[in-house]
């Protein structure tokens, strides 16, 4: 196992075992708070999964976090329909996976890279949210929907409740770690490589056998499919669905969390999602008009300074030592 | 008949008011090493891309074991048994060159020789842990003729694979495909008469778009007409 891997494995485990102690420590308000934070960094690893990968920027990602959060609301909210929690999921992670399919069809095999790609899914974002405040028979427009039951269905025979904070926050925890090691397995095996390789260079790819459109698409679908799961998860636990869950606003914020935390590592983006909220929360409540100053401000520098995320200090520490001693 | 495995017949194609190509035949026999020459501008690389079915010929068809090639997609091109090496070294970078062979043989409908023998063939096999984007200039052209064997083609079709090359590493790439001779049927394009002349076979010659001789090198290399097209008297 080379050492890359290790790392990440290592980091992986500290994570889990954090939360896995978190409850020890924390009361009810805090946990929900983790919980949400880790519902927006799940979001946040599903734009990275793809965006990591392929090196093309997905900028309207909030559509299908926000496709999902209405389908699971929708279904949720009629009686008539049994089973609601687990229909209501499917419903979610199948809708957005269907809206990625049908418009990534026509970009990946109509040739769109780069920032046409960028620019087209932008326009996505905007005309979702925009359809989310005008379709108000449906959505209930501007003001959204309301009264959202949580999740609740039988595994078996194990009855999965989770309107209490404790059960809602292992459950909520489970299924970020194993989505993302699922996305990380991914990646770093067959699939990964060849979407590297088609990053690169996507002609020489194709030259080679691959199908790299058909590659690009699948990507895009699962990693959509999985925004709209997060979304989903979100209405029942926040308990409302609002036209700004597929809003400008959220694509923007979650491809800071990705670019704070590290494209491409996966956990990363998780822990930026938590860092950042944390953050916000703490500012925001001394003075709220500071945030987005300073929000802005830390992505500059970002950007600027350390263009593979926070987790990428300690690599850059060791290559500016290395360096210091081959100098020498 | 049946060994002819590419035939490229009265193949011409046109670029708004530039005719590029005219009347161009080629037949490539299994197991059969041949060469294009030509000065810059003669339409060497486009005609390669004719034959690799990028470009679709205005007039003429090109026909790969009976079917015709023009504007499929790439990945069916190559799943049919057409490798390419291109002109310009197009390696994957951020790829070791292990990683590299691989993506190549997992493109392959039913890749034959494992990594480590291809590393060898290419001469990398002390370099299979390096970043592709890493490797010496010469070594990458290596590295992407290792990846068009890994899709264990039918046909091979080299653009200029030794633009860039010292000599030595030139006569070492003319050995390399001396060794694969027999194997399968290459094409080469090049201009570079040394290497040509190491190869040492069938030989179309290219000028302005058509053609200006064929046949075996020797003949090719005596003829009073080629050598004044690439002295640039004609």
């Amino acid at each position: 196992m080379i050492a890359r891997d290790r790392n990440w494995l290592l980091i992986f485990a500290i994570c889990v075992a954090l939360a896995v102690v978190y409850p020890l420590f924390a009361g009810g308000y805090q946990l929900t708070v983790i919980r949400d934070a880790l519902i927006f960094g799940l979001f946040a690893a599903s734009l990275d999964f793809f965006w990591g990968r392929t090196g093309i920027l997905c900028f309207g990602h909030a559509a299908f976090f926000g496709i999902g959060g209405y389908i699971m609301a929708l279904v949720t909210l009629n009686d008539a329909i049994p089973f609601g929690s687990l229909l209501g999921i499917i419903g979610a992670v199948a809708g957005a996976a269907f809206v990625a399919a049908i418009i990534g069809y026509f970009l990946f095999f109509g040739g769109i890279r780069g920032s046409y790609f960028t620019i087209v899914t932008l326009a996505m974002g905007v005309i979702c949210q925009q359809a989310a405040v005008s379709w108000s028979s449906v959505t209930g427009g501007d003001s959204g929907l309301i009264g959202i039951p949580p999740i609740e269905f039988d595994l078996g025979s194990l009855h999965i409740d989770l309107s209490q904070d404790l059960p809602s926050y292992i459950f909520v925890s489970a299924i970020v770690a194993v989505t993302v090691l699922a996305l990380w397995s991914i990646s770093r095996g067959r699939w990964g490589t060849v979407l590297t390789a088609i990053q690169d260079n996507e002609v020489r790819a194709a030259a080679l056998g691959h199908n790299a459109p058909l590659r690009l698409l699948v990507t895009f679908v699962l990693s959509a499919a999985i925004a709209g799961l997060a979304g989903a998860l979100y209405v029942c636990m926040a308990g409302l669905v609002a036209p700004d869950l597929s809003g400008l606003l959220l694509s923007t914020e979650v491809i800071v969390w990705v670019a704070v935390g590290g494209r491409g590592t996966l956990l990363g983006p998780v822990l930026g999602a938590i860092f950042i909220q944390r953050a916000q929360q703490t500012i925001s409540s001394f003075n709220p008009s500071l945030w987005p100053l300073l929000l802005g401000c830390v992505f500059v520098i970002i950007v600027f300074v350390l263009p593979d995320g926070i987790l990428s200090i300690y690599a850059r520490l060791k290559a500016l030592f290395k360096g210091g001693r081959r100098a020498q | 008949m049946s060994d002819i495995l590419l035939q490229a017949e009265n193949v011409g194609i046109r670029f708004g008011g530039l005719q590029a190509l005219e009347a161009l035949n080629l037949t490539v026999r299994d197991k059969e090493l041949c060469c294009i020459i030509g000065p810059n501008g003669a339409g060497k690389s486009t005609f390669l891309n004719v034959l690799t079915g990028t470009l679709r010929p205005t007039s003429g068809s090109v026909r790969f074991l009976g079917h015709d090639i023009a504007g499929l997609p790439l990945h069916r091109i190559a799943r049919l048994g057409i490798a390419r090496k291109f002109q310009i070294p197009s390696v994957f970078p951020s790829l070791s060159v292990e990683d590299n062979l691989k993506v190549a043989r997992w493109g392959a409908p039913s890749p034959v020789r494992p990594v480590g023998e291809l590393l060898e063939l290419v001469a990398l096999g002390n370099r299979a842990a390096t970043l592709a984007g890493e490797l010496a200039h010469g070594q990458k052209q290596w590295l992407e003729i290792g990846m068009a064997l890994a899709i264990e083609p039918r046909l091979l079709l080299l653009d200029e694979p030794t633009a860039g090359m010292t000599p030595q590493e030139t006569l070492a790439t003319a050995d390399m495909l001396l060794r694969l001779k027999g194997e399968f049927s290459i094409v080469a394009v090049e201009h570079d008469i040394r290497f040509v002349r190491a190869l040492n076979c069938e030989t179309l010659v290219l000028h302005q778009g058509r053609r200006l001789r064929s046949g075996p090198f020797h003949d090719i290399e005596t003829d009073e007409m080629v050598r004044d097209v690439y002295l640039g008297r004609r």
